[in-house]
Order: structure tokens, then sequence, then C-alpha cells
């Protein structure tokens, strides 16, 4: 027990000391998760509008298929996209290994799944009446669409919060395509993962606290906007 | 003689389902008052849908002002930007009662200064004065309905198509609908009401088109006698 309330008060002074190692982990983190997020939804919330809406050949399977992503293991991601980008891979000489922006595009490759799903979600479960009101005012195809998504806007944002919080706490992708290069590429879930195996268990708890104040945040940010809407 | 607004040429439709509609001819006049009449299960908003354009008919022709029309998504939205359905059921955005009415204006892109006159003039219409700055999910049933005529006059169609407008509305907006439309049909807007009341028709002095299973009929008698005893006491009255 005295282990643990030790480890907790180290932690907490970590996180006031501003070491650099945690703020540059947290800096990271977060950076990556959020070019992820701006990547995944300008693919994610289109693909969900249009599997929502459209009416296409082996719709039921890209639906399915959606699913199915949502529970692809981090590593698996991870194992795809280093193939693709190591040396002998096909972007390989793009010499994008163990950067953020590998990181960023496979943890864009995690998230479109959970914001397509989860717009997909949101809009059918939006009233029925939306479109063919939008249509029979004149709006065309695309002022159509732009109503619908202003009308679930709130399933959407929930959609883009659920695609970060699957980004920002993921380990393998990170781990596989950023190399855990501390000041670069190490972000919160690498370094709480590399720091306990060393046995600094102080540190790894000072951003496991970080990460779940940056996930209450988030929740609280979103049900608060739910609230005031709903108001 | 007015030219024809719409000529319905061997139409057939039906989608999933809802009730479809099988006609071999229909014309409405420019400028004419008609009030589409049927049992339930009748197809009188399959009929709505197509004269809407929000349904393509799977076989036949429609005219509109003597153009065949060719179903495609860029004629589709500008046709629709001359006709406006109201729905039996109408759907209202979120957000304000003027942003609900400025839908269709924002969709033709009319310049702002224009739009907020023509919200206070829709809405005044629809005795709603005043209403701009509420927050439209928040209105009665009666209001929305109200909200929703508002918007739709907004779009200054050619046609205005009503689904069952006086289903479930209270006496005075009822009045306020009927004698809009009269207005309105008097103004020379072509109108078509699809109704369950078959003294509707004989109140306005418009004609009735009658369908049953799909297709055009003739109305029962006492409907029929009605309209036509109510057209000539006009006609005495006018002359």
């Amino acid at each position: 027990m005295s282990f643990l309330s030790e480890s907790f008060r180290m932690a907490i002074a970590l996180i006031l000391s501003g070491d650099s190692d945690v703020l540059s982990a947290v800096a990271i983190s977060l950076s990556v998760a959020l070019w992820s997020v701006v990547f995944a939804s300008a693919i994610g919330v289109p693909l969900g509008v249009a599997v929502a809406v459209g009416n296409f050949p082996l719709k039921g399977v890209v639906r399915l298929a959606l699913n199915s992503l949502m529970a692809m293991p981090t590593v698996v991601i991870g194992l795809l996209v280093y193939g693709i980008l190591s040396r002998q891979g096909p972007l390989g000489s793009r010499g994008l290994l163990f950067t953020p922006g590998a990181i960023v595009i496979g943890q864009t490759i995690l998230a479109i799944p959970v914001i397509a799903n989860y717009t997909l979600t949101a809009i059918q479960g939006a009233d029925e009446r939306i479109l063919p009101t939008a249509r029979t005012l004149g709006a065309s195809r695309l002022q159509c669409l732009l109503q619908l998504a202003h009308e679930v806007r709130f399933g959407l944002v929930a959609a883009v919060i659920a695609g970060f919080g699957r980004v920002v706490s993921e380990v393998g992708v990170a781990m596989m395509l950023g190399g855990n290069i501390r000041m670069y590429t190490r972000t919160m879930t690498t370094a709480i993962a590399l720091e306990t195996s060393k046995g600094d268990f102080a540190f790894g708890l000072a951003l496991g606290l970080i990460l779940i104040v940056v996930s209450l945040a988030v929740n609280s940010v979103l049900t608060v906007a739910q609230e005031s809407y709903r108001a | 003689m007015s030219m024809a607004k719409y000529q319905l040429s061997s139409v057939q439709a039906s989608y999933g389902k809802t009730p479809g509609v099988a006609i071999d001819q229909l014309t409405i006049a420019s400028g004419e008052l008609c009030v589409l009449v049927g049992p339930n299960g009748s197809g009188k908003s399959t009929l709505l849908g197509i004269l809407a354009f929000l349904d393509q008919p799977g076989q036949g022709t429609v005219s509109f002002d003597g153009v065949p029309v060719n179903w495609t998504q860029k004629e589709s939205v500008s046709l629709r930007q001359r006709v406006t359905l109201l729905h039996q059921n109408p759907y209202l955005f979120s957000g304000s009662v003027a942003r609900n009415v400025a839908f269709g204006l924002t969709a033709r892109g009319t310049r702002k200064k224009e739009t907020k006159n023509v919200i206070h003039e829709s809405l005044e219409k629809v005795g709603l004065d005043g209403f701009e700055s509420r927050t439209a999910r928040r209105l009665s049933g009666g209001e929305i309905r109200r909200v929703a005529l508002a918007r739709a006059l907004a779009c200054q169609p050619e046609v205005l198509l009503l689904d069952e407008p006086m289903a479930n509305v209270d006496r005075a907006s009822a009045e306020l609908f009927e004698s809009l439309i009269a207005s309105l049909s008097a103004g020379g807007m072509t109108i078509v009401i699809s109704s369950h009341d078959e003294r509707l028709a004989a109140r306005l002095g418009a004609r009735i088109i009658y369908l049953e299973d799909g297709k055009l009929g003739r109305a029962p008698e006492p409907m029929a006698s009605a309209c036509e005893l109510h057209q000539s006491e006009e006609n005495h009255a006018n002359s």
C-alpha cells in the first residue's frame, strides 16, 4: 500500500515540477492524436454519411467491414503500416518510419472506422423527415447533406471524440511505427509501457494520471455541449 | 383556357410499402386549386411526392409547364425550387423559427436583407408575427404547422402542395389555413391539397381529384354535388 501511495505522491510531484520528459510525452501524444483525428474525421465522417444515406452495391459488406475494423487490434494496424513504411515497403523511400508522421498515419487508419460508425449511427438515429424536408424546400444534394449534418452535429462531435479516445489511449501503433524515441515519438502510452517495465512506476503513474485527466476533459466538453444544446 | 401546369400521362409508381398510383391522364391547369380526395391508402401522398418532384414514377411522363421532366438531379432540384410540398407532419429544423423560414431562401442564394423581409412577411401571413427568435422545437403542434407553412410560402413557389394541412389542427388554425389558401389561389398560385375533409373542396370552390386504389375515379355523389352546388352559387354571386 505504501508503494502505491509513495508512487502516487512522486507522480504528483513529477507533474507539478513540469518534468521535461513528461511534458514532451504529453505534447507528442496530443499532437499526433489531434492530427490523426483531423485526417480520420475528414475521411470517416463523409464515409459514414455515404453509407447511411447512399444506395450502392455491397453496402451491407461495407457496413460489416466498418464494424469489424472497429475491433481491429492496434498492433495489427501497426504491423500492416510498418510493412508499407519500412525500407522494403512501397513507401519505404519516404523515410517515414519511426517519425510522428508514421504514428499519425497508423492512428488515422485506426480512427476512421470508429468515426465512420459513430457517424452512421448518428444519422440512422436522426429524424427521417430531415432530408425530404430539405429537398422539398429546394436544397441541392450537398445542401441537404449539410443540413442533415447540422441536425446531428452532436452525434458527429461524439464520433470525433470517440475517435480521439481510441487513438490517444492506444499503444500498438505508436510503439511499432514511432519506435518510442525520447522527445520525438515517445507518447504517453509508450512512455508508460517503457518506464513501468524499467521499474519507474511513478513516472508511468504520472502519465497515466494525465491521460485520465485528458480523457475526462474531452468527455466533459462533450457532455457540457450536449446539455447546453438540450437546454 | 389557362396553360397546363402539370400533365401526367400513363404514370405508374409504387415505393416499397407506400400505396402506389396508376394514372392514365391528369392535367392540372396553371393557377388551379385542386383538392385530392380519397380513402386511406389511395395514393394521395404518393401522387403529391411525384408532383413535388421528390419521387420519380417508375413509368409514364410528367410534364411541367409543357416541358417533359427528365428527373435528372439538376433538373429535379431546379423544379423543387418552383414547387413546395408541406408535409402532413412537418419537421422543423433545430434553431430559431427565423432560421427555419429562411432555409429555402438560403438554398436559393437570396440576399440577407431580402431574406429578413420575406421571413417577416411570411410569419405575418400565418399569424406568427414576432416569432422570429423563438426556438422552433419548443412550439406547439399548431404553431409548428404554421411555421412550416410560412417556410413554404417564403420560397414563393409557383405550386404549393399541401398534404392534409388541416388534420389535427385547432379550429382557428384551420380557418386561417383555409382563408390563406383561398387568397393564395386568388393570387394565381397553383395549389393541390390532399384532404380527408370532403367538404373542403366545396368551401374553397376547388376542383376535386378523386383517387381510389391509386387510380383516378369519380368522386362519390354527395361530395361531387356539394362541390358543384358551391361552384354554381359562387358563379351566381359573381354574375
